[in-house]
């Protein structure tokens, strides 16, 4: 870390020595180690150490920033050097503002140190429990790893933090085949601190291994209906939570105006049930964001609370660019809150409808309107789930849906970065062949 | 261009295993105005070096941030260590891969690294004209964006290499309220392989399909919903060049077969009408250079082209030397890495349909009812073959004629069901090269092809 600071001040000192009127810098190293199943077989162990020094300047109200990944000095230097070029060359901009000192702190996140060993019992573990439980399923990809870093944030306006962090990350890829017949593939994913349980039983796994299970025989929809969409939390945060981030709340949406509710902060954007909390401190979360990109300390907030809209997510520079309010974090780790119904429950409450497990759609349009396919779906119908869905598309609006809220669950996906329910909407437009 | 520190180190090399060194650095240049004001001003370089070791079927592979002697030797090392560790803890016992013949292909000259200034010179011009001339808008966003991929590759057996694969891109977003005041949006990506300065000498030569972009979004923001269901369509070419690379190349990539992709069991079967042929082509088709060569892969494959489907017939996957070896199949130069930390996957290049004989005119006369579906912002595919595209800019097809354009909407399809509905294809190429493919890394590939009139199911109201 001693090393890292001094590179830091370094940086300031040259960003200053070239007429820099402020710079900020991150200095960091990383390692990772990596193990491989491609086709439910072992294949590849990877072991990577990285750096990174990020420095932006800002010279007469012009920015510029510069990534390299040497801590030689003369390579640091041409860096800053070059930020400074980048600065000259931009048009000046009054609104960028970044945290001012004093500010020392240092934090320790997760599991900062790699037990390597342990993190190979348990991927074996993960793989056997799958055959075992699961024999239909065919591990397309596995990817397990622990990533460990450290960090220092330096700014020229007596602003430091000093990060270590380190956590294990399970991707899995996988589908399900009985012959010649095979279902669409799916993903699931967690963040650990520690290795003190069988994988399978963390986040969702074992149930989305189960649901995709019984997806080899699917059958196409016929027609088109106005009915309900159970969105379980993948396709949840791939259609509602994307749209509102895109556009609707942040940066870009509000500063050139195309947001639909740039004029709805403290109105009811929401049925009461639905709170949206961004918290990188959560519980559930393993290893979250401490400041922000402008320094700033991170803090939780709550974008949408009991269906009323309680603030952007606007960064500093977005809310000098809109007359708003720099939100309390600028990441995406949070919750949505839980209902009270089991996801069987609120099924067995469901006329007619699709269960959507993920997502495959156009971009969202900036009025909110997207459609595509709901992915790993089944049809429900008098309450209960009939059939595997394929090639079922799904079309709707995400304000409309936001106030077409029939329930939320008490299920939830904690993944170590997320907390996120299972939301049923109606009035979706649920359409076939 | 990139120091050769790595050849040297040949000598270090286990015997008996199969062993790559590469030596790698990845530029980056993006200016992004929005609506007049710059949002990100960045310059990136990121370079290093690594090595992955072939051990009785399973690999080892390590990486630092550092491109020297040196660092050279540490990853060997740490590669080799990783090997080992694989074959003890899960030993894949599979002999050694056949030996690949040895050459070496280089490139002789330098990119042009630029100051972040001609960037955005050439997009405050572009910018100042959307301005003036396009009053409808809302908000207008500019890119001006470069990346590069330097690369020295040493390998045991096989081709050595030192490349540079260089694009640049111009991006225009424009948005505009239908009447109900609704955005909609447009947007089209300029470029493609070269260095922006070769690429982007004046904001002028863009004017003509700034214009363009601008009448669509004109006529979008007076758009319609599509309606819902099976329709007969006409791809663009653009559109059939995402169904090339999403819908069917990610299907017969092998690995992608080995983990259950619906094209395993459909190898020397029909999947798609006989007027379909689809090959991945290396670095030149039909007689011109692809948008994005590729001569040499990170294997130290010579690359050459992979036919897929021939006349409907699927005959062929993509393949590492080590799928090609399971499948009886030959490398043909498609295993790429991104970054210097990346080890080498299986991924497309320039990937198309062939052209056929049909004109445009005559496709969009045959069509009582549909819609002619011209441009896609990002499409999906599944290894069961079921794919979405979003759909971004179409017209309804009434009688023969073109009608209303289309607000935003997806369409889907299973590919080998949807291919065999394939009856006419247009006679005119079409290539994209503007986005890059997420497959664990991103990578920058080529995809392209002519219209094709099919069935596809599409969504709407």
């Amino acid at each position: 870390m001693d090393n890292m600071m001094k590179l830091a001040d370094f940086i300031l000192a040259e960003a200053k020595s070239l007429g820099a009127d402020y710079c900020q810098c991150t200095v960091s190293e990383s390692e990772k180690r990596e193990f491989n199943v491609d086709g439910g077989r072992f294949s590849l162990m990877r072991t990577l150490f990285d750096r990174g020094v990020n420095v932006t300047v800002l010279k007469g109200q012009r920015k510029g920033t510069v990534h390299i990944n040497r801590f030689d000095e003369d390579a640091v230097r041409a860096a800053v050097a070059d930020s400074v070029a980048a600065s000259e060359s931009a048009e000046p901009d009054p609104a960028w503002q970044f945290a001012e000192g004093p500010v020392d702190e240092s934090y320790t996140d997760g599991a900062p140190e790699c037990d390597t060993e342990a993190l190979f019992a348990r991927t074996k573990e993960l793989m056997a429990d799958v055959t075992s439980r699961h024999p239909k399923i065919l591990m397309e990809q596995m990817i397990t790893e622990h990533d460990a870093n450290r960090a220092v944030y330096k700014n020229s306006q007596g602003v430091t933090y000093r990060t270590v962090s380190g956590a294990y990350h399970f991707s899995l890829m996988y589908s399900a085949h009985e012959g010649d017949k095979g279902s669409s593939f799916y993903g699931s994913e967690v963040t650990l601190a520690t290795l003190d349980k069988p994988v399978i039983d963390c986040a969702l796994i074992e149930r989305e291994l189960s649901a995709v299970e019984k997806q080899i025989e699917t059958q196409p929809l016929v027609g088109k209906f106005v009915g309900t969409a159970v969105m379980a939390p993948m396709a949840l945060l791939e259609t509602v939570v994307t749209t509102i981030l895109g556009n609707f709340v942040s940066d870009m949406s509000l500063i050139d105006g195309t947001s639909i509710w740039k004029d709805k902060l403290g109105e009811q954007v929401a049925d009461p049930r639905l709170t949206i909390t961004f918290d990188p401190r959560a519980k559930h979360v393993v290893s979250g964001q401490h400041y922000t990109g402008e320094g700033y300390p991170a803090h939780g907030y709550d974008l949408i609370r009991e269906g009323r809209l309680t603030s952007f997510a606007l960064s500093q520079y977005g809310a000098n660019k809109t007359g708003g309010k720099r939100a309390a974090c600028s990441s995406w780790e949070g919750s949505i809150a839980a209902g009270e119904k089991t996801l069987d429950e609120i099924i067995s409450g469901v006329e007619h409808g699709v269960l959507v497990m993920r997502f495959s759609g156009g971009e969202p349009a900036a009025s909110g309107e997207f459609s595509g396919v709901a992915k790993n779906g089944f049809l429900i119908e008098n309450g209960k789930i009939t059939c595997a869905l394929s090639e079922t598309m799904i079309s709707a609006c995400v304000p409309d849906m936001l106030n077409n809220i029939r329930d939320i669950s008490c299920d939830v996906l904690q993944d170590g970065s997320l907390s996120v329910p299972y939301i049923a909407f109606d009035g979706i437009t649920i359409s076939g062949q | 261009m990139l120091k050769d520190v790595l050849s040297a180190q040949k000598t270090s090399f286990e015997a008996g295993m199969h062993t790559e060194l590469r030596g790698q650095v990845n530029r980056q240049r993006r200016v992004v105005l929005l609506s007049g004001n710059v949002t990100s001003n960045v310059r990136s370089d990121v370079s290093g070096v690594s090595a992955r070791v072939y051990r009785n079927g399973t690999y080892g592979f390590s990486s630092m941030a550092e491109l020297s002697e040196e660092a050279a030797q540490r990853v060997l090392h740490a590669a080799a260590d990783n090997a080992v560790f694989m074959d003890t803890h899960v030993p894949a016992g599979k002999p050694a891969l056949p030996v690949l013949p040895s050459g070496r292909y280089a490139v002789q000259e330098d990119i042009h690294d630029l100051a972040q200034k001609v960037y955005f010179d050439f997009l405050k011009g572009l910018d100042e004209y959307i301005a003036k001339h396009c009053p409808e808008l809302i908000s207008r966003v500019t890119v001006a964006s470069e990346d590069s991929m330097e690369k020295l590759l040493v390998t045991s057996d096989g081709m050595d290499g030192h490349t540079i694969l260089p694009r640049s891109y111009c991006y225009v977003i424009m948005t505009a309220q239908t009447p109900a005041g609704v955005p909609v949006e447009r947007f089209r990506a300029f470029g493609g392989e070269g260095t922006f300065d070769l690429n982007f000498t004046d904001p002028a030569a863009l004017y003509e399909d700034v214009d363009r972009l601008y009448e669509e979004l004109m006529q979008k923001r007076d758009g319609v919903y599509a309606d819902a269901g099976r329709k007969t369509v006409i791809l663009g070419g653009m559109m059939t060049g995402m169904l090339s690379h999403e819908a069917v190349g990610h299907t017969v990539e092998a690995d992608l077969v080995l983990g259950g992709s619906v094209a395993g069991p459909c190898l020397n079967k029909r999947v798609a009408s006989e007027k379909v042929t689809l090959t991945d082509f290396a670095n030149e088709a039909f007689g011109k250079r692809c948008p994005l060569p590729v001569f040499v892969d990170d294997e130290g494959t010579r690359a050459e082209d992979v036919t897929l489907i021939r006349d409907g017939i699927l005959v062929g996957y993509m393949n590492n030397r080590e799928s090609a070896e399971h499948f009886g199949m030959k490398a043909a130069g498609n295993a790429r890495a991104w970054s210097f930390s990346d080890e080498p996957l299986i991924r497309m290049r320039n990937t198309a349909v062939h052209p056929g004989t049909d004109k445009l005119e005559d496709m969009i006369a045959s069509i009582d009812d549909g819609y002619y579906l011209i441009d896609s912002g990002n499409g999906q595919a599944d290894t069961t073959g079921e794919f979405m595209f979003g759909v971004t800019m179409g017209y309804e097809i009434k009688h023969g004629k073109l009608g209303r354009a289309l607000l935003d909407t997806t369409i889907s399809g299973v590919a080998f069901e949807m291919l065999k509905t394939v009856d006419m294809v247009g006679d005119t190429l079409v290539w994209a090269s503007s986005g890059v493919c997420g497959k664990k890394q991103p990578m920058p590939v080529g995809m392209g092809g002519p219209a094709l009139r099919c069935q596809v199911t599409i969504g709407g109201r």
